[in-house]
């Protein structure tokens, strides 16, 4: 290194949270006594405006060229004082976070001495670190203003409509020859009773009219290439195959509805044992006819089961396909294990609507568990009033249909309420199923690089705080695609997803990961098992060595920890980056050598 | 390492301190150790933790340099099955561990000093729980026996060979769909690691101490004689290792390069 090093170290006291249990005075003497570093203080509160200026102030002063911070976790502060060694001058990748309040003084009251050693050790290693630490850049790309939408259904019209009105070209592309997705295939929405058509037909409407949307049905995606910002889609349509160039992705392909085994509660056996949707179907032609009783049995293939994490997971790349088609064609048999969240608003919608039109059916829901949430507890009391029977039976005896007398089906359960069993003669059984991921659905997000979850479905980035971005940068979701929806929910993540691509669009740039993977292509005999494992497709091998772009890499350094030749590293996180702290803690006589 | 539980005893007695270095994912079990901080969740104070932004960053080389250089224990805790940040970076982990494991015990070291746990960011309990038996375990198992002088040989060549493309190649190409029988290619993956500790060893001690006879080879490495033979064959294909001339009647060899 051709400048010396010289490490500046701030000792924080946070108030008495770290002051309080380390001997903050006798931490910053001994940092002090460490090589290399010119200067230690400490102060009350580091991340305050006095702390920060006292920090730049030093990096001035004492000419400092790394910056080592102990107080609390970097998860919530390091991007405080990274920004405060910018503001210096101090490239922010040279600054380095010791962690006595989390992991030291919070944890160890009662040890006072002890706590105060091990913060010694944690701001030792933090400077062994410090010293090896090089200047990174975050890579800044260009963010084209324009977005794919992959799927017509209410959520993806919803965001290509949101989109469109904000200036941003739209490509819209639908599977089906029509718009509407699901919903244009329902009849009635719950809670309103609006007709399905009141809602979807003027949205589709201002899709086909909207000028800066091109929308192509009966079309798919059939590769995609680039990263956040650039990416190229191959669409596959009527017209044959066709490049759009987009800077932003939202993927709303939906999912699809549970088909029962033949034969489950006589379902494809008795013609009377229909599904939700299909009763739907028939409510709408009238085809459902004056009956005197009709039996609905909830979570059929819902809550059942278990899928294996590694189900999904651990896909080769090759016979995807065909591991798939295993494991749906598992879960149809076994049932899915999560709850599908709209089936029972749907059975009430549908017992409600059987009243409203025939009073004197008696309808019957046979439930394990009723979820009814929101103002959807309201909806159950208008059924309740209008004596819609809810039946709760025990796990252990779910509802079966027992026999078929002169036309009618026999189904029996057992009351837990009674503690007695029941049977009812129903001219129709109705069985409510969950909605669940489809084939065509995974297979887009192993395209796109998306990862599924254990339930099946794709995977946001995060659940609680970033619900529809996903791990892949520019490229988000919308609709059922990331589970069960209904619509008012479908349109929010619509809108959602909409506002996430438009940020990106909007700035026109994005910076992107720093921590990367590096390749030292003279040392690169280009077998191809970074190729392989990345998660991202950022490694790609060209003339036999591996190339790694950095825009697509996130970072976790798996390619770094399996390259047979070791000659891919880490920036920020190296092999001797990482080792210079056990060795600080460890041998810190060798370390302090050179 | 053979130990009785005398030894044991007096280890406790003297007040043995573990030393345990962990490295915690950035996204899961580093958030876990601070929430067992802002939960005020007590544990003793004898962990270091080094936070690396994946479990599946972890060479197993970070491992093995990390006891060499005297770690009475090492705890590598990432994300629980299906929340890894980077999708499948833990996977990657859990399948290297099986061998991490195996090369430990091989360098005469309990394997209960590596330990591999999924800890997510709302497990601050589960965190200070671990800390807490971990910091037991190691003080059962005693310190180190690299700080006591202990022969460190063998765990300089598994470095080395896990430094070397065979033994990663092999490794690697397990995260991998293999054409074969899982169990029959861990198998094949273990005597490959044997004896590429062995020829590593072997190199070692020519690099050293060079030039060498097959009989003073096998007297520094602790090795038998006939197989020290079969990997100077071996070497010597490779072009890693040459004769260098004779003594006492006997080949002496060099390393090459």
């Amino acid at each position: 290194m051709a400048e010396k090093t010289r490490v500046g170290v701030f000792v924080c006291s946070c108030g008495t949270n770290i002051g309080g249990v380390v001997d903050v005075s006798a931490v910053t003497e001994y940092a002090k006594s460490i090589p290399r570093v010119i200067h230690a203080e400490h102060n009350l509160y580091m991340c305050s405006e006095a702390g920060l200026t006292s920090i730049k102030e030093s990096i001035k002063a004492h000419s400092l060229n790394r910056v080592v911070v102990a107080s609390c976790t970097p998860r919530t502060h390091e991007p405080l004082f990274r920004k405060a060694c910018e503001e210096a001058g101090l490239n922010q990748y040279l600054f380095e976070m010791a962690n006595i309040r989390e992991h030291d003084s919070w944890v160890h009251p009662h040890e006072k001495k002890k706590a105060t050693e091990k913060a010694k050790d944690i701001v030792r290693m933090a400077v062994g670190k410090a010293v090896l630490l090089e200047p990174q850049t975050e890579p800044e790309v260009e963010v084209k203003g324009s977005a794919l939408v992959i799927g017509g259904g209410v959520a993806g019209m919803t965001a290509a409509l949101s989109m469109a009105s904000q200036g941003f070209k739209v490509y819209l592309i639908e599977k089906e020859a029509e718009l509407g997705g699901q919903t244009r295939k329902l009849f009635k929405l719950y809670p309103t009773l609006a007709n399905a058509s009141e809602v979807v037909e003027p949205m589709i409407e201002a899709v086909k009219t909207n000028r800066n949307i091109e929308l192509a049905t009966s079309t798919t995606l059939k590769d995609i290439f680039g990263y956040v910002g650039n990416f190229k889609a191959v669409t596959a349509g009527p017209d044959g195959d066709k490049e759009i160039d987009v800077g932003t992705i939202i993927v709303a392909p939906g999912s699809s509805n549970y088909t029962p085994p033949k034969g489950l509660h006589e379902y494809g056996v008795n013609e009377r044992v229909i599904t939700q949707r299909e009763l739907d179907q028939k409510l709408k032609n009238g085809e459902i006819g004056l009956a005197e009783r009709i039996v609905m049995i909830q979570c059929v293939g819902a809550r059942k089961g278990e899928i294996k994490p590694s189900e999904f997971e651990a896909f080769p790349k090759s016979d995807t396909a065909e591991l798939l088609r295993k494991i749906l064609k598992a879960r149809k048999e076994e049932g899915w294990p999560y709850c599908s969240r709209i089936c029972c608003m749907n059975a009430i919608k549908n017992a409600i609507l059987i009243k409203e039109t025939s009073p004197k059916t008696d309808v019957v829901v046979m439930f394990g568990d009723l979820r009814v949430y929101k103002e959807y507890e309201d909806f159950y009391r208008r059924a309740r009033d209008m004596e819609v029977r809810f039946i709760r039976h025990i796990e252990e005896a779910r509802p079966e249909i027992t026999q078929t007398l002169q036309g009618k089906l026999q189904v029996s359960a057992y009351d837990a309420l009674s503690g007695m069993e029941v049977t009812f003669a129903a001219d129709w059984v109705v069985l409510s199923t969950p909605l669940i991921p489809s084939k065509d659905e995974i297979m887009l997000a192993r395209m796109l690089k998306i990862p599924i979850g254990t339930d099946g479905f794709v995977m946001e980035a995060h659940l609680k705080l970033r619900p529809v971005d996903t791990n892949v940068d520019g490229v988000f979701i919308a609709g059922t695609v990331s589970g069960p929806k209904d619509v008012s929910e479908s349109v929010i993540s619509g809108e959602a997803a909409a506002a996430r691509a438009s940020i990106l669009m909007g700035n026109g740039k994005v910076k992107t990961e720093a921590i990367t993977a590096v390749v030292d292509e003279s040392q690169c005999i280009g077998c191809g098992l970074c190729e392989e494992i990345c998660p991202y497709g950022a490694p790609k091998i060209e003339d036999g060595k591996s190339k790694i772009r950095e825009v697509l890499c996130r970072g976790c350094g798996s390619c770094a920890a399996e390259c047979p030749k070791r000659t891919i590293t880490m920036h920020h996180y190296g092999d001797h980056q990482i080792l210079a702290q056990v060795r600080a803690l460890l041998v810190p006589s060798i370390a302090q050598e050179d | 390492m053979v130990k009785d539980a005398f030894a044991d005893e007096t280890m406790a007695e003297k007040g043995f301190e573990p030393l345990i270095v962990a490295y915690c994912c950035n996204w899961c079990s580093y958030a876990g150790a601070d929430l067992a901080g802002t939960s005020r969740f007590e544990y003793p104070t004898n962990i270091r933790i080094v936070r690396i932004m994946c479990t599946g960053r972890m060479d197993p080389t970070l491992v093995f340099e990390t006891l060499r250089m005297g770690a009475d224990g090492v705890l590598i805790a990432g994300c629980h099955p299906g929340d890894c940040h980077y999708q499948k970076g833990n996977f990657m982990m859990e399948k290297r561990f099986d061998y991490l494991k195996k090369a430990v015990k091989s360098m005469g070291l309990e394997p209960e000093r590596v330990r591999l746990e999924w800890i997510s960011a709302s497990e601050g309990g589960k965190w200070s729980a671990l800390a807490r038996e971990m910091v037991q375990e190691i003080k059962r198992l005693g310190p180190n026996p690299f700080k006591s002088g202990a022969d460190p040989k063998k765990t300089d060549a598994m470095i080395d060979a896990f430094k070397a493309q065979r033994l990663r190649w092999v490794v690697g190409r397990s995260q991998i769909k293999v054409e074969i029988e899982e169990e029959k290619y861990r198998r094949t993956v273990d005597s490959i690691m044997s004896a590429e500790v062995e020829r590593h060893m072997i190199t070692r001690a020519l690099r050293e101490n060079g030039p060498l006879t097959t009989g003073e080879l096998a007297k520094l490495t602790a090795l038998r004689p006939s197989t020290i033979v079969q990997h100077l064959v071996t070497l010597r294909k490779d072009g890693k290792v040459g004769e260098a001339g004779q003594k006492d009647d006997q080949y002496t060899y060099k390393l090459t390069t």
